[in-house]
């Protein structure tokens, strides 16, 4: 199919009076990797929200792979192939790590009450199934001996990753990552742009990499959209809104006005 | 498999069980029966309040609609036994199903809150709607008759209730370690994260409430068999508290540990049975302690000082031998993506 | 008229009640982000602890309120600091347990302290109880006494917390607990004092209901579920919220008394509280706030 993967046409959303996004309209391509920065207040969490079934937007269409998902459910969204992260740990505490990831293929398995309380074979053998694609899943994101360990017990960079992998063990056609560098140290942070790189190319997924981290969006992205005030002010490639006018206007006077206000 | 381990014990718990009306006198094999009945009422409100994380205080209330419907359906429609007990057990689901709709709008101490009303309302329809119910007064049931078997009635309502809680134990913990169960624990440590995965909220908080109501009405159906009567004061907040503290006792989110902790309140009331305000007293304290000083109940106290009572949440369980060192290392520097 | 007249002022009395307990249940609220489940036990002691002053060692009546207070006070700070102060780290569901195992403690208790025959004791009236009529009114001087206790207790109440030092403190940490540590308030001082607080209106709500009624151990329970019903309709955490959720509660369980059936006083608070849950979650005056997780 061919057309943009995700696509917002002229999403607006206000609170009470205020309006966080203004008109936003931006596709995202299959296989790209697409950065999404801009100032603190810029709208980066309300349009992750919208997108994902969280807001319902007050006017304007998001379409997943041509077909529009506003008023559905988060977890219907989720059902079509949309993923996401959370800037904080979402890991569940009660599991261990391979069970998240287990929790994360709920809507790739079928197994209904029946089935599992009275232990069928077809459960059994789903649930194997399960449980070798979820320790296949720790593989790739080189994680496979904590696959027993409770999720809590790691570093928080360690629990972002695993994340990324629940997420993806699911099988979506697109990822939106919330900041999923915080936290990162420096070193850490090449090898992250590594499995970003590997996600695309070797499960074809499509990331959306929301950040403040503006060295990882620069380094990794093939197109980077820039948020101001609920806008969207550049749009291109990352050389592009380097050298943006607006974009350094949007950042640079926030900053010196900061300066400003607090001297 | 440990010598002591979790299936170790609770079959040690069956066999006892089973050999029970061998050696016990009638009075102990009504306190059998009655911790059998309460585990059922355990293991439900644990999938509910353990499992699925909800607040609810409708188990009590649930337990009295199971307990009623089966003896209503006997005393008004005339209804054998074996039609309105399994016919009380639907009923029960079908009002758990129905409050879990508020489940879906409100959460945390509101949910607390709508579901101690309909608790309350459910207690005043028993009191008051008196053409149906009988009032304050309660009624009597038919006598259970378990011929052509050649046992008593008080033998034969506990194999029954033996059996059906042994298989109903069997299929809970089967359950907590399916998929389903992954869902439950995964609305209750993270509903926003839950629901990006594709976990659909209403169905599954629907289905915990339907599964409590299930079990608590089985439960009720048992009991109003036991005692031949029902009536409003067996279900009201005491009740409530025995079922909380049965879970917390034996443990959240432990199908074992809520067996445990139906046998440890059930030999309290009967060991204070004298007394109310006494009882009240004990029941309250138990609840404050286990939460202040064992927060994870019994069942966390078996997982740390007994080999193979870990309770995973998949089928496969830790594995049998951890790697002590991978254990020791510090978690901040391991995983290199 | 006369019956209308009449079952609306009782509405507005015992609904007056309710608004304290609810009061009690907001500010703890506010503070905190749970709430106690203990606070009707902590209103059913306080009124028995006022029994055991007034009819048991014949103090005076105003001097066995101010006491009866004081011991809620105390009842609330030691709810704190067993079933709060330790569990400030731990999940909703265990501290709303811990609390409702307090509840049950106090009951039992009472239970065991005052629990006669039948389990209830009577509290002498303070004015006369007979009803007189001024032009087309029925008014019963016992339920004025009662709604302007109420009153002067809510009037003391907002005083308190608009003016002391204390309350403004406790204002600010419920505005906002991070900025409050930053000015140097002690927020755990103020959990302790807000839970004491929280007893001690529920207490005087129970000094003042005693005369009008009998005291029994249970009746606790009922008076806790419509004060957070009364509190939830206000919002959870508005303190006018709260009183205009009382009076509604306590307003339209007297006309379903007075015009249905005299049962449907205990059950129609019940049912107004599901109604409001499911249609409008965040009360009447709320607005929507995030919960504790």
């Amino acid at each position: 199919m061919s057309g943009p993967l995700l696509a917002l046409r002229d999403v607006t959303v206000g609170f009470g009076g205020v309006t966080v996004l203004d008109g936003i309209t931006l596709d995202v391509g299959r296989g790209e990797i697409r950065g999404l920065i801009g100032p603190n207040g810029a709208g980066k969490t309300t349009l992750l929200n919208v997108v994902c079934g969280i807001h319902p937007p007050h006017r304007g269409d998001v379409l997943l792979d041509g077909k529009s998902i506003v008023g559905r459910k988060p977890s219907a969204i989720a059902a079509q192939g949309l993923g996401r992260t959370f800037q904080t740990s979402q890991l569940f505490r009660g599991m261990t790590v391979l069970e998240n990831l287990m929790t994360g293929l709920h809507r790739r398995t079928r197994t209904g009450l029946l089935g599992a309380a009275f232990n069928l074979g077809s459960y059994r053998a789903e649930e194997e199934q399960a449980e070798a694609e979820a320790r296949k899943a720790l593989e790739f994101i080189g994680m496979a001996e904590f696959a027993d360990r409770p999720g809590t017990a790691l570093s928080f960079g360690q629990q972002r990753v695993i994340e990324i992998a629940r997420t993806l063990i699911g099988d979506p056609k697109v990822v939106l990552l919330d900041e999923p560098a915080v936290g990162l140290s420096l070193n850490r942070l090449a090898e992250f742009d590594r499995l970003l790189r590997r996600i695309r190319d070797e499960k074809g997924v499509t990331l959306i990499l929301i950040e403040h981290v503006i060295r990882l969006v620069m380094d990794v992205c093939d197109r980077v959209t820039v948020l101001s005030t609920g806008r969207v002010i550049a749009d291109g490639t990352p050389d592009a809104v380097r050298n943006d006018p607006d974009v350094i206007e949007a950042y640079l006077g926030k900053e010196l006005r900061a300066r400003h206000t607090a001297s | 498999m440990a010598l002591f381990g979790r299936r170790n014990i609770l079959l040690a718990l069956l066999l006892l069980g089973a050999a029970a009306p061998f050696f016990v006198n009638s009075y102990q094999l009504f306190v059998a029966n009655l911790i059998v009945v309460f585990v059922l009422l355990s293991i439900g409100l644990n999938i509910l309040v353990g499992y699925a994380g909800q607040l609810a205080f409708a188990n009590a209330a649930m337990f009295g609609i199971g307990a009623y419907g089966t003896g209503l359906l006997q005393v008004h429609f005339g209804l054998p036994f074996w039609m309105a007990f399994p016919l009380g057990a639907v009923i029960a689901t079908s009002v758990g199903l129905a409050i879990s709709l508020p489940a879906l709008r409100v959460s945390g101490l509101y949910l607390a809150l709508s579901t101690l009303a309909f608790a309350e309302f459910t207690r005043w329809v028993f009191l008051h709607w008196e053409s149906v119910t009988f009032g304050a007064g309660g009624f009597k049931t038919p006598p259970v008759s378990f011929e052509p078997l050649p046992v008593s009635k008080p033998v034969g309502l506990y194999y029954l209730s033996l059996i059906l809680a042994t298989v109903l134990v069997v299929l809970a913990q089967n359950l907590v370690r399916s998929r389903i169960g992954r869902a439950f624990v995964a609305v209750r440590d993270g509903e926003v994260a839950a629901e990006s995965l594709g976990i659909d909220l209403l169905r599954y908080k629907a289905l915990a409430f339907g599964i409590s109501g299930f079990y608590a009405g089985i439960a009720g159906g048992l009991y109003s068999a036991m005692l031949n009567y029902v009536s409003p004061e067996g279900y009201d907040l005491f009740q409530m508290v025995l079922h909380k503290a049965m879970i917390v006792v034996g443990g959240i989110a432990s199908i074992g540990g809520s067996v445990l902790g139906a046998f440890a309140v059930v030999a309290l009331l009967e060991g204070l049975r004298e007394v109310k305000g006494v009882q009240e007293i004990a029941f309250g304290a138990i609840l404050v302690v286990f939460i202040l000083f064992m927060p994870g109940g019994i069942a966390a106290f078996l997982r740390r000082k007994v080999r193979g009572w870990d309770e995973p949440v998949h089928r496969a369980g830790p594995p049998p031998n951890p790697d002590p060192a991978a254990a020791a290392r510090p978690a901040s520097e391991a995983a290199r993506p | 008229m006369l019956l209308l007249s009449y079952l609306l002022l009782s509405g507005v009395t015992t609904g007056a009640l309710y608004a304290l307990v609810a009061l009690g249940i907001v500010v703890v609220n506010k503070a905190t982000g749970v709430i106690n489940f203990a606070h009707g036990e902590l209103f059913m002691f306080s009124g028995f602890v006022a029994w055991s002053l007034h009819v048991g060692a014949g103090l005076a009546y105003p001097i066995a309120l101010p006491l009866a207070v004081a011991a809620g006070f105390a009842l609330g700070v030691a709810t704190d600091r067993i079933a709060f102060r330790p569990l400030m780290k731990a999940d909703v569901i265990s501290l709303v347990l811990a609390t409702v195992g307090i509840a049950f403690v106090l009951r039992g208790v009472a239970r065991v302290i005052w629990g006669g025959k039948a389990d209830y004791l009577a509290f002498p009236p303070i004015t006369s109880p007979e009803p007189v009529m001024l032009g087309e009114i029925m008014v019963i001087p016992q339920q004025l006494a009662v709604l302007g206790g109420a009153i002067v207790v809510m009037l003391i109440f907002a005083a308190f917390f608009r003016l002391t030092r204390a309350g403004k403190m406790m204002q600010a940490t419920a505005d906002n607990a991070k900025a409050a540590t930053l000015v140097g308030i002690r927020t755990e001082r103020i959990y302790t004092l807000s839970f004491g607080t929280g007893a001690a209106i529920a207490a005087a709500a129970a000094v003042l209901m005693a005369p009008l009624t009998l005291l029994y151990p249970d009746m606790g329970f009922a008076f806790f579920i419509k004060g957070f019903a009364a509190a939830v309709l206000g919002g959870l955490t508005s303190l006018p919220g709260a009183v205009l959720g009382g009076l509604t509660i306590g307003v339209i369980e007297a006309l379903a008394g007075g015009y249905i059936h005299s049962s449907f006083i205990e059950v129609s608070a019940f049912v107004v509280i599901m109604i409001v849950l499911i249609v409008r979650p965040t009360g009447l005056l709320g607005v929507s706030r995030v919960r504790r997780v």
